[in-house]
């Protein structure tokens, strides 16, 4: 008889085998485990409001896929590649309501986050998020794991299957930008020159 | 030395112990960052799972490959004829710089030209104008950051063309690859000798046989299949074989029907004006789900007078043409009409590939249908 392995002190590989076998425990452990990552990439590419639905069809879409993951070491990036196309489709399915374009979308502008801002607070959080999502990409979502998610950089780098120098330069370059970003808005609102 | 550009690894700037992982000095900037942001912070739901799971893919998978046991005894035989002929082109000295992709997973002894690998060596790399060839007891899988993984089964043999921040290229002569691509859709093209693969934002399974012919199965998003301006889109769940000099044939999902699938192969094989072809087309059209929609839009432009006008009738039934779409538009091939009517079926935004298109030279064909066989091996100058 096979020990249970859903077991929160589980290693990830043997959760991600026993997920493979239908164990549904063990996918809600690394539901529990990746949830984070997966809603910080969400974050980076698609409006706030829906983050949270999106969380929960990625994981749905990656369950009836995972026994054809070969290699249980890659479900990391696996899973965080269906988390970014399924951003991508999310955008997708939003343009088709519209009339078709006659370009690529600009992917920053259509991932303003939809939050009121009603209060001070709100309005200086909504203006932060709103600095970090006009970031290129690749800093983007990592800062978003590091500064909304909480997730440390070698976490970062363990959920999403960067190595720690590119989580390192993401960080660095990302910071270093949104410091620049977030010191011209406030010299602009302070009536200093650009 | 020398810093190279987007070399990420090697530049490894000094970054406060706070920002790495909060640990050291606190830095009040980044801490008030972090208190303003909590709120868009992922708040723990229940996830709530379907009462039934879908069958593991891993069977469904035996199923659709049951044929591949003769493919690959094909395969072996008519490699090791080929072998031979191709190993004194392949151990020209490699270009030791420049852009690579790491090689992991290794499995036997897969080859760059005749330097054989091996699963206990650690930082293996590919380097652009390199061929990476595994026999029929050995595999790999290539990597690269920003793009995502490629594994390379037995008996396959790749070749790195390009690896720049926004263009990669891998070149398939032979053998099969599992790609999964988080790069942005349109950045990696793979070349084989009947078409071009472009992901378009997707996993997919690309095979190649010795004669040059080719198929592709998504599993994922979805990938375009082009050659001589003749396109086909496969989005998950279908699947599209390659022929060379023909290039993609009518792309379908693999849940339709036996007499669909059959006869949609008698279709793509038969002279168009033959009557073959008529009865093949007839036994499509009859069979055809709305689901199908995805074969009948490409049949479209794979049928002239008559028979088109058949087609849209079928497809217009099954799938409403969308609002700005007319019958005289679609039967003139009016190109804005096709992508609107493409973007109705929900498969994939066409403007993604028109992006594609216009971003690269989709006219140019794959290097191998340019060039004879023999000078597909590496280059000195590359």
């Amino acid at each position: 008889m096979n020990p249970p392995v859903a077991t929160p002190a589980a290693s990830e590989d043997a959760l991600v085998r026993a997920a493979q076998r239908g164990d549904r425990a063990a996918f809600g452990l690394l539901y529990a485990r990746y949830a984070r990552m997966v809603h910080g990439i969400l974050l980076s590419r698609v409006p706030y409001s829906d983050v949270d639905d999106l969380v929960q069809d990625v994981f749905l879409q990656a369950l009836p896929r995972l026994a054809s993951l070969r290699d249980v070491s890659k479900f990391p990036g696996w899973l965080a590649a269906i988390a970014r196309n399924r951003a991508t489709d999310f955008h997708r399915r939003a343009k088709s309501l519209d009339e078709l374009p006659t370009d690529v979308p600009d992917e920053s502008a259509a991932s303003a986050p939809a939050v009121p801002p009603n209060s001070h607070s709100r309005t200086e959080a909504h203006a932060a998020l709103d600095a970090i999502l006009s970031l290129p990409e690749t800093y983007r979502e990592t800062l978003i794991l590091r500064l909304v998610e909480g997730m440390t950089g070698p976490e970062i780098a363990a959920r999403t299957g960067l190595t720690h120098g590119s989580v390192r330069v993401n960080l660095h370059r990302g910071m270093q930008q949104l410091r620049e970003l977030l010191g011209r808005k406030a010299a602009s609102l302070t009536g200093g020159e650009l | 030395m020398t810093k190279r550009p987007n070399d990420a690894e090697n530049e490894m700037p000094r970054i406060t112990d706070y920002l790495w992982d909060r640990s050291g000095t606190p830095d009040p900037e980044i801490q008030r960052l972090e208190s303003l942001l909590a709120e868009f912070r992922h708040v723990d739901r229940t996830l709530t799972l379907p009462a039934e799971i879908a069958a593991p893919a891993r069977s469904a998978r035996v199923q659709h490959f049951s044929w591949l046991p003769r493919l690959a005894a094909a395969a072996v035989l008519l490699l090791a004829v080929a072998i031979p002929f191709f190993l004194p082109s392949t151990r020209m000295p490699a270009p030791l710089a420049g852009p690579a992709w790491n090689i992991a997973n290794i499995e036997g002894h897969p080859q760059i030209g005749a330097q054989l690998l091996s699963a206990n060596q650690s930082a293996a790399k590919l380097y652009v104008g390199q061929t990476l060839t595994t026999n029929s007891s050995s595999r790999a899988s290539l990597s690269e950051n920003d793009l995502g993984e490629i594994q390379i089964d037995p008996d396959s043999r790749v070749r790195l063309l390009q690896s720049g921040p926004h263009h990669k290229r891998l070149q398939l002569d032979v053998g099969t690859i599992h790609a999964a691509i988080w790069a942005p859709p349109g950045q990696f093209v793979v070349d084989t000798p009947s078409a071009i693969a472009i992901d378009l934002g997707c996993a997919y399974t690309l095979q190649v046989a010795p004669d040059g012919s080719g198929t592709i199965r998504t599993t994922l998003g979805w990938v375009g299949f082009h050659l001589n301006g003749r396109d086909s889109f496969i989005p998950a769940g279908a699947m599209c074989s390659t022929r060379p000099k023909v290039g993609p044939s009518t792309p379908y999902f693999e849940d339709a029907n036996a007499a669909f699938r059959e006869a949609l192969h008698n279709f793509d094989q038969a002279d168009p004006s033959s009557d073959t072809a008529a009865t093949a087309l007839a036994t499509v059209l009859a069979q055809a789900r709305s689901r199908d929609g995805l074969t009948l839009w490409h049949l479209l432009s794979r049928t002239t007078g008559p028979a088109r006008a058949q087609v849209y009738a079928r497809f217009a039934a099954l799938v409403p043409p969308p609002a700005g779409v007319t019958r005289e538009g679609i039967l003139q091939l009016d190109p804005h009409m096709l992508d609107l009517y493409w973007n109705a079926l929900d498969l994939g935004d066409i403007s993604t590939w028109r992006y594609w298109e216009q971003s690269s030279d989709p006219k140019s064909n794959p290097p191998s249908q340019l060039l004879p066989k023999k000078d597909l091996a590496p280059k000195k100058s590359q």
